[in-house]
Formats: structure tokens, C-alpha cells, sequence
């Protein structure tokens, strides 16, 4: 393998990084592809089971941003 | 279709197509110098040569303009090609040895050293340049000279006319060989230059093709006619034949649309002062002097330095930065703007603290300031935290000179202390805090529609009509009415729509058309039949992912029964075909793989609506903003991401089910709490727009503090005004008032409150219960009683409100005092009630006026801290010192003494200025005493609401919700949000009555969907979940009920679907419907099919 | 979740406004590079759908 590629499930809010990640789009900036976004209404929606999940799963980060 | 060979394989292409085309077309990459995509080809650089095998023989032909046939046989990295091109690379390198883009393609053919004579060279000949000119209708420069003598020139190397300095060769250049400093010099008659973007304000460039802002709307791109070169020569028209929609239409005139209108509301805004005229701010001459509109996009991570804070002529991080406060306002001298642009002092406040915040606390920022007016709401505790916190310098001082240092970018200020120490100091840059003003053709328009200006070219409107222009049926808001911030012209803006609302009221509903209702279909039960739409978004999606590969993969994941990709999802055709198909292929679930759902989700909602599937069946995932926009360079791997979040989307949207919006019946009838003008201002427009409208008044009197005012800012008695208004309220059979009575109970929720009323001191049996859909508080505030400066000790010291008591009776002592004081600040701005009070200064200083007026030989000192006439009340200020009102400065550590003895009563304090001491002996001394509220923690409760550290009631959002509550349905306005002015109350109040009439004029209201609801045979009772509900979603039922007793359940009206209770529940008794559990874990349990392994 | 003998390097948490897409790129970079710097996730990673083995070799 030529080099690894790390895997990172994204909890974001709708209304807060949800935007700033869709903002980052439209700015045309660059960032690693390696985040999944899972879009969630609220980070108090976030359970720490899906941290858990996500790990059990085989991802490498869990970032969870409001 | 044309088949041809390419490296062997099979490939095809359109007749026509030049080889390069079609290799692009199936990702066999030629290198290329002088082509451009816009631009017919040339061949003139040679590097994209390749080898052409005819039947016959090989020959070498440059893919870029070579067009395909049938059978041809094309090889583009032979040995043959790859030597040739390395020569050509080689030779370019001997004549452009300095050229980055060169040198790279050097390197990558492994020269190091040509074996070539280097020249000096930077132009490579490619001849793009000359090639976008002729295209751009201009012709001004061509390839001149032969042989080794060719360049690129104009004819005979003179700058010329036919040079229209747009800038498109210097765009195109490959090499930097061109660029607008070249043009400038060697090229055109007239300067090139960016043009200017206009919400950098000129920090950046634009494109004559552009979107002016992020946010703007309708987010689509504009052509600047003034720049486009096609309007000037009628060439290019390069964006059209890129547009994949045809958008682009040249021939499209400014047309003039007639509107049958009932009423107009003028909400043109203002123009930031310009400070361009006045040689002393040196703004012209020097880069390092900005105005602060310039510093707000410097500061924005949006703006032209991405939010990096560094100073425009070296781009050096600057460690001191001034800010001059009342540039082009408070200045009769230099600009005629002697108003008070009111919002100045905060901006610059809050730009001193997010400098500080971006670029460290190192930052030296100081602001000379001539009275810091922070009156708005927890404005005053914002600048004592930027004061004693972030170590923000305010320095009380008007700043004289602005001089260059000769040899260096910075600035030299010179600036007079109190003490009158002369002090000169170096920056790093200047913010000018510029002013607001009505630009020059809104004063035309004013004179058009015949309606009157302010002497400041505000329009003019009454005290208690704040949103009236002087013509009937034209109504204004916003800085057009007078200079203010944020949350005063969204209150303006919500009362401009009442009033044209209550004289429209007899059209309401006249032109409304109703929507075809298409009937759902029932998918319960059905196996998932998904269908999954990628979009290519023209090239945006599909010039990096790769979206056929996308729609491919989709058919292999489980349960998707169609895929397609669409070239825009989002055009009007491709949503009648995608109706179509879900229609066709019985489709249960939909998946569109596009932009963005913050943007489109409703778009695509609405589709799946017009099949007849409910809207809730619907995932879309987001490969545009977050996928090919920003991972450009690595399209293997935004293809890989895209893949990933189609099978994470088609996972979840499986568990998708339909969800109901159920409709509740609004009651149309409101709940005033609160009899005082702001509260009777609501009342008034609400029956005038013909609802039920309760007013419950805790008195025996309508009207509230207005009754002891004597006259407003503007001169006008408030008395007489006070009684119409009263009147009109009692009049109206819409209007119900409930004197001496008191709300003891609220229940329900919004569209559906059930409130309890009893009348004071008849015990519980004369209780009234009303229903009503809207409720409104406006409790009013009042004086604050002093405990100092000897108040209720001496009859000759009393409030302001007292003193206009005197007036109101023409109270014949006032006329014969010799000497009146005024102490400023009483019971404000201290630690204990860290605010402003907003209306003291101009009570009193008008009540100064009234006192000249009496006997203009009066002494009168108003004793001050800042002096907060902010916006046209600043002209009572300058005509109070014109006759004669003394006013003395002086601080919270060192207030005045006042004494009362013998019959004297004396007040002292020190002079700053003079720096001594100053008694005065006065025969009246008033206090301007601080606003409170009626603080009413009861009420809060009942209706969910929050109050501020302060007792003043907490709003959806201090800047865009300014009157009404977090809690749906619940509305506030006048002093129970914050000490105002009479028209400010007045505004207030009919900005509520707008609010609520957005709410009145459904007869239904409907949740959302995607709500918490619980399963009351898991729920533990712990009453986790009403704890922490922002909203008060949650509530337990009754101990009594017949199911479930003490068990808890949701009120799908109230909940905003945010989940906290679901991942607060301990017993998993909660669900979020569209963001539930297994939903979200369906996403989850995809991922291990994901990158990299 | 450090207790459970989750490497709490791997889980990171922040607050980003909508309008600070700087800063979104920023801890984007930043936690792809914190996950980087501590290699393949091999706790807790449940054994079917792609074997250990096959799973460490390809994370090797």
C-alpha cells in the first residue's frame, strides 16, 4: 500500500460547521479528502454511541463540531 | 462518432473534435503551453505534439488543432514524442530560464541545464495573448517581427487606443510574461487595472462576469455591461459559449416594470461617508489610512486577506492601529454631517476587540474618541470589557494631524490630552470610523416622491409614527429614517410592513392562488425502491468527480432500483423529468448526490411533493461544497469520497419514513401584557387589522410612563398625542382593555394559549380565562429612586420625570431660578447596573432647552460622563451649547459632591479641563436616573422566556430578532426589552404587531416533521428531557392521565428538532424522526466499506 | 470513553460559526493530521465485513 489514508467521520451541525464546511466550498478553499460528513441537526444530537460506533466501524478520527 | 485508436485503445469522439479534445474526454493527459480552452487552437508551442500512425506511414501532428478520423491510430507518449517534446522543453528553457511554469516542465523531463546560449527571456511566444485580443474584438497587439525578432507588440511598439486595457492577455499569459503593469507601460492609452470589487471596497478585484457577494440574492452571477468587453466591442462572449445552460443572453435591456401597488416602503439604506475630500485624514495619500468599512472586509475570513489581519501597503502585520472616531459625523466645520452617525463607536469597539482576537493581544489598538456612546443593548458592558479586559486604549482627544514618516509606511499622529500635554505617537495604520449618510440619488428620490427630509437628509417622521413618511401610503425603515444599527432597523423594518399591513387590510388575501394538492402515495410497508440522482452541476461536480463512476457505483448498493446523473438537478426540466421517473420506476426513496441541501434540499423536497411521495423520503448528500469544490487537486480521491457519502445517504434513506406535518388551528385573537405606549401601539395596530386584541394593564390607567413625559426629542408634546392614541385604542371594538388586572396563569403554546386574568384585589372570583394564539409583553420599565447625591431630602432635587412634572403644571418657580444642574448617569454605567440608559442625555439636555426657553439668563450645567445624543438628537446638543448650557465632564471614580446646607445647595466636582475644582450653587438639581424594568420573573416563567442579568427581558436574537421571544408566539417590545425613547417604543410596538400577524394571518400552522417524539412505555419520568429543552418542547403528562401517567411527551409545535433530549435520554425512550438513532447509525455502519481499506 | 480504552486523541471536538470557513479548513488540517499522527485505528474495529487480518495488512 502506498501510503495510508486515514478515515474520519465528521459529526456536524446543520446550522453551525454544516455551513462553514459548505462556505469552505463555495470560498473554493482545499482541505484533506479524508472526512466523512454526517450531517446532524444539532451537536446536541450527538450521542457518544455513534463516536463509538464509528470507531467499532473501522474509522481512525471522530470529529464532532458544533 | 468517429473511432479512432488512442495508446492503443478503442476511444471515440465527435467529427470535428480535435485529438486533444477527445484524450481529455478519456483522461490521457497531453501537455499543453498555448492552448486555452476559450481560444480556437494554434499549435504554436508544439508540446502537445503526438504521433499519428494514418495506414500508412507515422507522422507527428500537434493534438491541439489536428481534427480526428475515422481509423486513425494516435500514440501521445512514445518514445519519439516524448523526445521531441523534451526538446522543445529544452529550447523553451534556454530562452525563458527564469519562467517558474518552465523550469517545472524542465524538471519534469529531467533537464536541469539547457545546452542552449540562456537568454533573458519570459515571453515563450505562444501567442494566447494575441489570440484572446483578437477574441476580445480589440486587435491591439499581434506577434510582430520574424525569425528570431518576433514578440509580442502593438503595431510599430506604441501605446495605442485600440488598447482597451481589459486586462484578458495578461489573464491568459501562461508565463507572467504580460502583465497590467506592462500593459500600462508599453500597451494602452488608458490605465488597466483590476476592477475593483465592490464589497472589498476596492481591497479586491472582480471579474466583469460576477456574483457581487457570497450572500447575495438571487445568487447568480451579474456582467458588468461597463467592463464586459463584449459591450464594448461586441467580441468575446466567451462566457456563453461556457455556460452550459445558456444563460447568457447579451441582448437582455433594462425594462421598466409598471406595479400596481397600495402602499411603498422606502428602505434604501445609507452610504458610508467618504473621507476622500479632507487632505487632514490623508486617506487618499496613504495606503495605511483605511476606512473602517475597508477594515471589516480585512478582518472578515471572507475578505481579501482571508481574515489574516495585515496592513495594505506592505501586507506587515501591524502592532498598533488607531481608530478616529466621528469621521463625517458630530462636524459642522469640514462636512456638514453635525448628526451622530450612532453606530460608529460600537464598530469600532467591536473591531479593536476582533483585531485583538485575530492578531493577539500584542496589538496596540487605540481609539480617540470624543464621547463613547455605546447605548445600545449590553453595549456598555461590551466597552468596559474591551476597556478593562482586552486592553483596548481609549483615548479622549481629536487627532489633528495624520503625517507620513519619511522611509517608512507608518503614521505620525499628533493629539492634545485634557490636560493640554501635546503628544505625537506613532502607527501602524488608521482606521477612520466614517459616518453614515443618505446618499445624493436617494435625495432625489425623496424629492420625486415628494416626502420631507430631516435637516441631515433623514426623512422626517413623527415621534409616534416613526415609520410614516409625510405622504400617506409611503412608509420607511432603516438608516433612511436616521442613523442606526442593526436591530433598531429590523424593528423599523417589521413596523413599515404593519403600517402598509393596516392600510392594506382590506386587500389581505385578495390575490392569494392556491397550490394543487397532489395526493401521497402510501409506501408503508413497500421494500425501499431507491432511486439516486448525481448531479454534475455542469463542470463543477463533474470536472472533478467522476460522476458517471458515481451513478454506477449507486446500482450496486442495496435496494437502488435506478440511477442517473443530470447535467444541473436543479433546472426546471430536469425536475419535471425526475418527477417523471419516480413516477415511472415506483420509486419509494430518493437520493440526489448534489450541492448542498442547506441551499437545494427544499428544491428536491418539493419534487418528490409534485410525485406524490412524502418530502421526508429524501436524503441528499453533498458532493459539490464539500467534495469537488475543495478537493480539486485529488480527484481520485473526491471520487472515492463521493462514492462513500452516496452509499452512507442510500443506507439512511432506506430507514427514511414518511413523516406527517401535523396542522394546528391558530387562535386569531392576542394578549397584550402591558398598557404603556409601546404595548397600546400594539393593540392599535391589531385592531386595526381587525383581530380580538386583549389589553391587561396591572393600573387603573392606560398610557404608562409616556403620561409623565412633557415632550419629545422632536419637540413634540406627548400629552395630546398620548390621548389620541388612548382614544383611538378605547374606540376600537376590536380592543378589549382589562384595567387593575393581572395574568396569574398561562397555558398552551403557540397559536393556542389559554391565559388566566384577575382582577386585582377581588380574590379568585372574578377570573377570567382568554384564549388567545399570540401573546405580547410589554411591561414597561420606570425611574430608578436614587440613594444619593441627597435625593428625597431637599425639594429642589428631583428626577427628570418629576422636573417634566413641573413643566407639564407651568410650575412659575422654574421660570425665576437663577442657576439649574443637571447630574448625568444616575444609577447607570456603575457596577451595579452596568448599562445605558439611552434616553437621559437628551431628556435632559432638552429639558435644559425648556428651561432657557423660560429664561435664557438661567445658569444651567449638565454634569456628564458622555454625552449619548446619538443620531439627529445631537442638534439639542449643539444648540444647547450655543445657548449658553455649560456642560462639565466627570468620572465614575470622582462624581459629583453634593451638599445640602443653610438653605445652599451646592454641588462640586472637578473640572477636568480646567483641572480644579468648581462649586455651583443650583436652586434645582436633577438627576437623570436610570431606566429599570418591571422585573416580573413570574411572567417570565409562565411563558418560558429568559431575563437578562439586568431584569430586562432576553430576545430571539439581538440583531435579527429583536422583538420577540426564543419561545414561538411570544413577542416583547418598549422598555421591558430596554430603555428607549418614546419613538423607539413606538416602533417597537408595531414592529410586534407585524411579527404577530405573521402568525395571525394563518389559520393553521404546521410542524415540522423531522421533530422528538417519545415512547411513553420506555420513558422513565426522569425529566431529563424538560430540563434541558431550549424550547420547552417537553412536558410530563398528568399523574391522572389514563395512558402512561407522568410519562413524558413532546409538543411537536414547540420542538425545533435539535435532539438534544434524544442524546440526553437515559432510557433511549426518544426519537428524532429523519435524524434517528438507527438512521444516523446506518451512516455509521456504511463507513467500513470506506477509503482506504 | 479514555476509561473504555478509547484513545481519546482519536475523538476531537470543536465550534465552528457558518461564516468561519477558515477556520473549518483549519481544524479539518488539523485533525487529519492529529489521526495521522497516530496511525490505523485498531481497537474496537469489529472483525467482520473485512477480516482483521486483511484489515491490518492493508492499514500496514
Amino acid at each position: 500500500m502506498s501510503e495510508w489514508k486515514p478515515k474520519i467521520v465528521a459529526f456536524l451541525c446543520n446550522w453551525c460547521s454544516y455551513g462553514a464546511a459548505d462556505l469552505a466550498g463555495v470560498s473554493r478553499m482545499e482541505y484533506p479528502p479524508y472526512i466523512r460528513v454526517i450531517r446532524i441537526p444539532c451537536a446536541g444530537r450527538m450521542d457518544p454511541k455513534f463516536a463509538l460506533a464509528a470507531l467499532r466501524e473501522g474509522a481512525d478520527g471522530v470529529w464532532v463540531s458544533g | 462518432m468517429v473511432t479512432f485508436k488512442l495508446n492503443g485503445k478503442t476511444v471515440q469522439g465527435d467529427e470535428g473534435q480535435y485529438i486533444l479534445q477527445v484524450a481529455e474526454k478519456y483522461g490521457v493527459d497531453i501537455p499543453t503551453l498555448c492552448h486555452h480552452k476559450a481560444l480556437e487552437p494554434a499549435g504554436m508551442c508544439r508540446l502537445c505534439t503526438v504521433e499519428l500512425f494514418d495506414g500508412r506511414r507515422t507522422r507527428f501532428v500537434t493534438a491541439c488543432n489536428y481534427p480526428i478520423w475515422e481509423g486513425m491510430e494516435v500514440s501521445t507518449d512514445s518514445e519519439m514524442v516524448h523526445d521531441g517534446r523534451k526538446l522543445i522543453v529544452e529550447m523553451l528553457l534556454s530562452r525563458c530560464p527564469e519562467v517558474p511554469l518552465i523550469q517545472n516542465l524542465a524538471q519534469g523531463y529531467g533537464i536541469s541545464e539547457p545546452r542552449f546560449k540562456k537568454e533573458e527571456d519570459t515571453c515563450i511566444l505562444c501567442g494566447l495573448c494575441t489570440r484572446v485580443c483578437e477574441r476580445m474584438g480589440a486587435n491591439a497587439i499581434s506577434l510582430t517581427g520574424r525569425g528570431v525578432e518576433m514578440k509580442v507588440d502593438t503595431p510599430f511598439g506604441l501605446n495605442t487606443e485600440a488598447c482597451l486595457a481589459c486586462g484578458a492577455c495578461a489573464s491568459v499569459c501562461p508565463t507572467g510574461h504580460i502583465t497590467l503593469e506592462r500593459v500600462n507601460q508599453k500597451h494602452a492609452r488608458i490605465a488597466a487595472g483590476l476592477i475593483p470589487s465592490e464589497y472589498d471596497v476596492g481591497l479586491n478585484g472582480r471579474k466583469a462576469v460576477y456574483v457581487p457577494y457570497a450572500q447575495a440574492v438571487p445568487n447568480t452571477p451579474v456582467i458588468d455591461r461597463d467592463v464586459c468587453m463584449h459591450f464594448k466591442t461586441g467580441g468575446c462572449e466567451i462566457c456563453a459559449e461556457f455556460c452550459g445552460v445558456d444563460a447568457i443572453d447579451y441582448t437582455m435591456e433594462d425594462e421598466i416594470v409598471e406595479l400596481d401597488v397600495g402602499s411603498i416602503i422606502l428602505a434604501p439604506g445609507f452610504e458610508p461617508f467618504d473621507p476622500s475630500a479632507f487632505d487632514s485624514y490623508n486617506y487618499i495619500n496613504h495606503a495605511n489610512v483605511i476606512t473602517s468599512m475597508e477594515m471589516e472586509r480585512i478582518l472578515s475570513a471572507s475578505g481579501p486577506f482571508e481574515g489574516h489581519l495585515i496592513r495594505p501597503s506592505d501586507h506587515k502585520e501591524p502592532k498598533k492601529i488607531a481608530w478616529f472616531q466621528c469621521v463625517g459625523s458630530r462636524d459642522v466645520n469640514r462636512c456638514d454631517n453635525s448628526y451622530c452617525s450612532s453606530v460608529c463607536c460600537m464598530y469600532a469597539i467591536k473591531e479593536a476587540v476582533i483585531t485583538k482576537e485575530h492578531a493577539g493581544d500584542d496589538v496596540d489598538c487605540a481609539i480617540f474618541f470624543m464621547d463613547m456612546r455605546t447605548h445600545g443593548k449590553d453595549f456598555e458592558r461590551f466597552y468596559d470589557k474591551a476597556r478593562e479586559k482586552e486592553g483596548v486604549r481609549f483615548i479622549r482627544s481629536r487627532v489633528h494631524t495624520i503625517d507620513s514618516i519619511p522611509g517608512s509606511d507608518d503614521l505620525s499622529l499628533k493629539y492634545v490630552l485634557d490636560d493640554g500635554q501635546m503628544v505625537t505617537e506613532t502607527f501602524d495604520m488608521v482606521v477612520l470610523s466614517v459616518g453614515l449618510q443618505t446618499p445624493p440619488e436617494v435625495v432625489e428620490l425623496a424629492k420625486k416622491l415628494d416626502i420631507e427630509l430631516t435637516a441631515g437628509n433623514f426623512c422626517k417622521t413623527p415621534t409616534f409614527d416613526p415609520v410614516v413618511t409625510s405622504r400617506p401610503g409611503i412608509f420607511v425603515c432603516g438608516a433612511f429614517q436616521g442613523p442606526k444599527d442593526i436591530p433598531q432597523a429590523v424593528v423599523d423594518s417589521s413596523a413599515a410592513a404593519a403600517a402598509a399591513g393596516e392600510i392594506l387590510v382590506s386587500a389581505r388575501h385578495s390575490n392569494t392562488k392556491e397550490k394543487e394538492v397532489i395526493p401521497e402515495t402510501n409506501v408503508i410497508n413497500e421494500r425501499p425502491r431507491i432511486g439516486v440522482f448525481v448531479c454534475r452541476c455542469g463542470t463543477n461536480i463533474a470536472g472533478v468527480v467522476n460522476v458517471p463512476a458515481v451513478a454506477e457505483y449507486a446500482k450496486s448498493l442495496p435496494y437502488v432500483t435506478y440511477t442517473t446523473d443530470n447535467l444541473y438537478s436543479c433546472s426546471q426540466d430536469t425536475q419535471e423529468v425526475m418527477t417523471a421517473i419516480i413516477k415511472k420506476e415506483k420509486l419509494n426513496r430518493v437520493v440526489v448526490a448534489a450541492c448542498t441541501p442547506k441551499t437545494h434540499e427544499p428544491l428536491f423536497q418539493e419534487t418528490l411533493v409534485n410525485a406524490g411521495l412524502n418530502k421526508y423520503l429524501f436524503e441528499m448528500c453533498n458532493i459539490r461544497n464539500q467534495d469537488s469544490w475543495v478537493h480539486k487537486t485529488t480527484p481520485d480521491l473526491a471520487t472515492e469520497k463521493a462514492k462513500d457519502l452516496v452509499r452512507m445517504a442510500v443506507s439512511k434513506v432506506g430507514l427514511m419514513e414518511p413523516l406527517k406535518e401535523t396542522a394546528f388551528e391558530v387562535n386569531q385573537n392576542a394578549l397584550i401584557i402591558g398598557g404603556g405606549v409601546a404595548g397600546l401601539t400594539v393593540a392599535k395596530s391589531l385592531g386595526r387589522q381587525g383581530y380580538q386584541t386583549h389589553i391587561v394593564e396591572k393600573g387603573d390607567r392606560l398610557g404608562g410612563q409616556a403620561e409623565k413625559l412633557y415632550r419629545t426629542a422632536d419637540g413634540e408634546t406627548v400629552k395630546p398625542k398620548l390621548r389620541q392614541l388612548i382614544d383611538e385604542i378605547t374606540k376600537n371594538d376590536n380592543i378589549t382593555i382589562h384595567l387593575d388586572t393581572e395574568l396569574t396563569d398561562v397555558d398552551g403554546f403557540v397559536g393556542n394559549f389559554k391565559s388566566t386574568l384577575s382582577r386585582n384585589g377581588s380574590g379568585n372570583d372574578d377570573e377570567t380565562v382568554i384564549e388567545h394564539g399570540v401573546a405580547v409583553i410589554a411591561t414597561g420599565g420606570k425611574p430608578y429612586t436614587p440613594s444619593e447625591y441627597h435625593y428625597g431630602e431637599d425639594s429642589r432635587i428631583m428626577t427628570s420625570l418629576m422636573l417634566d412634572q413641573k413643566i407639564m403644571e407651568g410650575d412659575s418657580d422654574l421660570k425665576n431660578l437663577d442657576t439649574a444642574v443637571f447630574i448625568q448617569c444616575v444609577g447607570s454605567r456603575q457596577p451595579d447596573r452596568p448599562y445605558c440608559s439611552r434616553v437621559c442625555c437628551t431628556h435632559s439636555i432638552d429639558s435644559a432647552l425648556t428651561l432657557k426657553e423660560m429664561n435664557p439668563d438661567m445658569n444651567i450645567y449638565i454634569l456628564y460622563r458622555d454625552i449619548r445624543t446619538y443620531g439627529e438628537r445631537e442638534y439639542l446638543y449643539k444648540e444647547a451649547r450655543d445657548k449658553g448650557v455649560i456642560f462639565i465632564r466627570y468620572s465614575l471614580d470622582a462624581k459629583p459632591i453634593v451638599e445640602v446646607e443653610d438653605g445652599q445647595l451646592d454641588i462640586e466636582l472637578t473640572d477636568p479641563i480646567l483641572d480644579r475644582p468648581v462649586k455651583i450653587s443650583a436652586g434645582l438639581l436633577c438627576l437623570a436616573t436610570a431606566v429599570i424594568p418591571n422585573q416580573d420573573e413570574k411572567l417570565a416563567r409562565m411563558f418560558k422566556v429568559s431575563v437578562n442579568d439586568d431584569g430586562f427581558f432576553v430576545e430571539r436574537h439581538a440583531k435579527l430578532g429583536p422583538s420577540e421571544f426564543a419561545t414561538d408566539g411570544v413577542y416583547l417590545c418598549g422598555l421591558a426589552h430596554y430603555p428607549k425613547p418614546v419613538d423607539e417604543s413606538v416602533v417597537q410596538g408595531r414592529a410586534v404587531a407585524s411579527r404577530a400577524v405573521t402568525l395571525l394571518a394563518k389559520d393553521k400552522i404546521y410542524t415540522s416533521g423531522q421533530v422528538a417524539e417519545t415512547d411513553p412505555a420506555i420513558c422513565s419520568a426522569c425529566n431529563v428531557c424538560v430540563s434541558v429543552c431550549p424550547y420547552g418542547a417537553p412536558s410530563l403528562t398528568p399523574e391522572d392521565a389514563r395512558f402512561f401517567p407522568g410519562t413524558a411527551e413532546i409538543n411537536p409545535v414547540l420542538c425545533k428538532g435539535c435532539g438534544l433530549c434524544v442524546a440526553s435520554c437515559r432510557s433511549g425512550a426518544i426519537h428524532l424522526k429523519g435524524f434517528d438513532n438507527d438512521q444516523i447509525f446506518a451512516q455509521i455502519f456504511s463507513l467500513d466499506q470506506a477509503v482506504g481499506l | 470513553m479514555a476509561h473504555m480504552g478509547v484513545e481519546s486523541e482519536r475523538i476531537h471536538f470543536s465550534w465552528v460559526s457558518s461564516a468561519e470557513s477558515t477556520k473549518f479548513v483549519r481544524v479539518v488540517n488539523e485533525v487529519t493530521e492529529a489521526v495521522r499522527a497516530l496511525g490505523p485505528n485498531r481497537r474496537f474495529v469489529k472483525s467482520h465485513g473485512l477480516d482483521r487480518q486483511s484489515y491490518d495488512e492493508k492499514a500496514a
